[in-house]
C-alpha cells in the first residue's frame, strides 16, 4: 500500500478510442488498475494533442473528435509499480508509458498499522454550563459560540444538551410552544478536562454569558483514545487527561 | 475556582410517560420545584435507557417513554427541603445527588428575580 516518502509516478499516454477486447482501453485499463489494488488513479482527457501518428487530436475537426488524447496517472510504491509495469506494458499496444520518481507528502487515507485504543484515567473537572437556548453572542447562538470558543482553546470536549423544560434564575419558564414564536429552551453544555483547563474555560465563558449558571463537580474519568503519533505529541506537549 | 458556592446538584431519573395527577411527572416535578422556590431545574429527555424495571425506554410511535433527566442545583439546606417531597411524588425512578461548586453569572441586561443568590453559602 502506498505511505509517504518515495513513490513513482507512472503516466500512460493513449487514444480515446483505442480498443481492446472489444472494450475502449483506458476503460480496461483503469479496471486493471482498481483491481491491481492501485490506491488511485485518474484519467483525464486532454484538449488536444498529437503523437506517434503525427496527427493533431482536436475537437475542432469533427472526424478526430472521438479521437481524442487520454492520460492515465497512477502513484504508488516502486515495487508495486515494477511488478504491474508489464501487465500495463502489454495492454498498451498503442501510446506510452512513463515512469518517474516522486514524493508522497500527504495521503488521505494512511494505511497505518491499527495501534491498541489508549487508555487514561484520571481526576477531572465536569463542567455544566445553564442558560438559554435564544441567548446570543455577536449574532450567533451562545451555545454555538461557546463550543467554537472551547475548540479554540484546545478543551479536550464538550458537549450541548437542550432541555424540554426549565426554568431558571430569570424566572421565565423555558417551554416549546406551539403558539411561542421565539424558541427558549434551557440549554446545558458540559465539559470535561483538566481542574487547570477547566478554569481557563470558565474565565472565557463568564466573559461571554449574560445570564447562567456555572456548576462545576470533581469527577473520575476513564478515556479511550484511539492511540495515534498525533495524540502522542500532543500529550507530550501538555499533561492531558 | 474563586467566588463559587458550595452548593448541591440533583439529578431525577425517571420516564416520560410516568404521570403525577393527570399530568406528565416531569411537568409536575418542575412545578414543585418553583413552588418550592428552588433555583433552577431542568428537564433533559434521553434519546432511550433502561432502568430497574429492565424496560427499554424508547421513542415509541404511539407512546412517548423515553428517559427523563432534570438536574437541580440549589444549596444543600434547599435540596433537603425537596428531596422529601419528590420521594413522595415519584412511583419509580431514581435520585442522585453530588456536591458541586457553583457561580453565577449575572450581567448588566440581565433581570434579577431574588432566586440567584439563595444557594450561596
Amino acid at each position: 500500500m502506498l505511505n509517504t516518502g518515495p513513490a513513482k509516478k507512472v503516466t500512460i499516454y493513449i487514444n480515446e478510442d483505442t480498443q481492446t477486447r472489444m472494450v475502449a482501453l483506458h476503460d480496461a485499463i483503469m479496471s486493471y488498475l482498481i483491481r491491481a489494488d492501485v490506491s488511485g488513479a485518474t484519467a483525464t482527457r486532454a484538449y488536444s494533442g498529437f503523437g506517434s501518428h503525427r496527427v493533431l487530436h482536436t475537437p475542432k475537426i469533427e472526424l478526430l473528435s472521438a479521437h481524442m488524447p487520454i492520460r492515465i496517472e497512477f502513484i504508488e510504491s516502486p515495487e508495486r509499480v515494477e511488478s504491474i509495469l508489464p501487465a500495463l506494458a502489454e495492454m498498451v499496444t498503442d501510446g506510452m508509458i512513463e515512469v518517474r520518481d516522486t514524493t508522497v507528502v500527504r495521503i488521505a487515507n494512511p494505511e497505518t498499522p491499527p495501534l491498541p485504543h489508549e487508555r487514561r484515567q484520571g481526576h477531572a473537572i465536569l463542567l455544566r454550563v445553564f442558560f438559554g437556548e435564544a441567548d446570543q453572542w455577536q449574532d450567533e447562538p451562545l451555545h454555538t459560540a461557546i463550543i467554537r470558543k472551547l475548540r479554540g482553546m484546545g478543551i479536550d470536549g464538550a458537549t450541548v444538551f437542550r432541555g424540554i423544560l426549565g426554568y431558571g434564575a430569570k424566572g421565565h419558564e423555558h417551554r416549546k410552544s406551539f403558539f411561542h414564536p421565539m424558541r427558549d429552551l434551557p440549554v446545558m453544555i458540559s465539559v470535561i478536562d483538566t481542574p487547570e483547563k477547566i478554569s481557563r474555560a470558565a474565565e472565557a465563558i463568564e466573559a461571554m454569558l449574560t445570564d447562567g449558571l456555572l456548576v462545576f463537580s470533581d469527577v473520575e474519568i476513564i478515556r479511550f483514545l484511539r492511540s495515534t503519533n498525533f495524540t502522542e505529541v500532543a500529550s507530550a506537549k501538555q499533561p492531558s487527561i | 475556582m474563586p467566588n463559587s458556592h458550595r452548593s448541591k446538584l440533583l439529578r431525577i431519573y425517571i420516564s416520560e410517560s410516568d404521570r403525577h395527577d393527570g399530568k406528565p411527572l416531569y411537568e409536575a416535578i418542575a412545578a414543585k420545584c418553583r413552588e418550592l422556590e428552588i433555583a433552577g431545574a431542568t428537564v433533559f429527555r434521553g434519546l432511550e435507557g433502561y432502568g430497574e424495571a429492565g424496560e427499554i425506554h424508547g421513542p415509541h410511535l404511539l407512546q412517548h417513554a423515553q428517559p427523563i433527566v432534570i438536574t437541580v442545583v440549589d444549596s444543600a439546606a434547599k435540596l433537603s427541603e425537596l428531596v422529601p417531597v419528590l420521594e413522595e411524588m415519584i412511583e419509580t425512578g431514581m435520585m442522585a445527588v453530588s456536591d458541586v461548586r457553583t457561580v453565577r453569572v449575572q450581567k448588566n441586561g440581565a433581570s434579577a428575580t431574588g432566586h440567584s443568590e439563595e444557594h450561596a453559602g
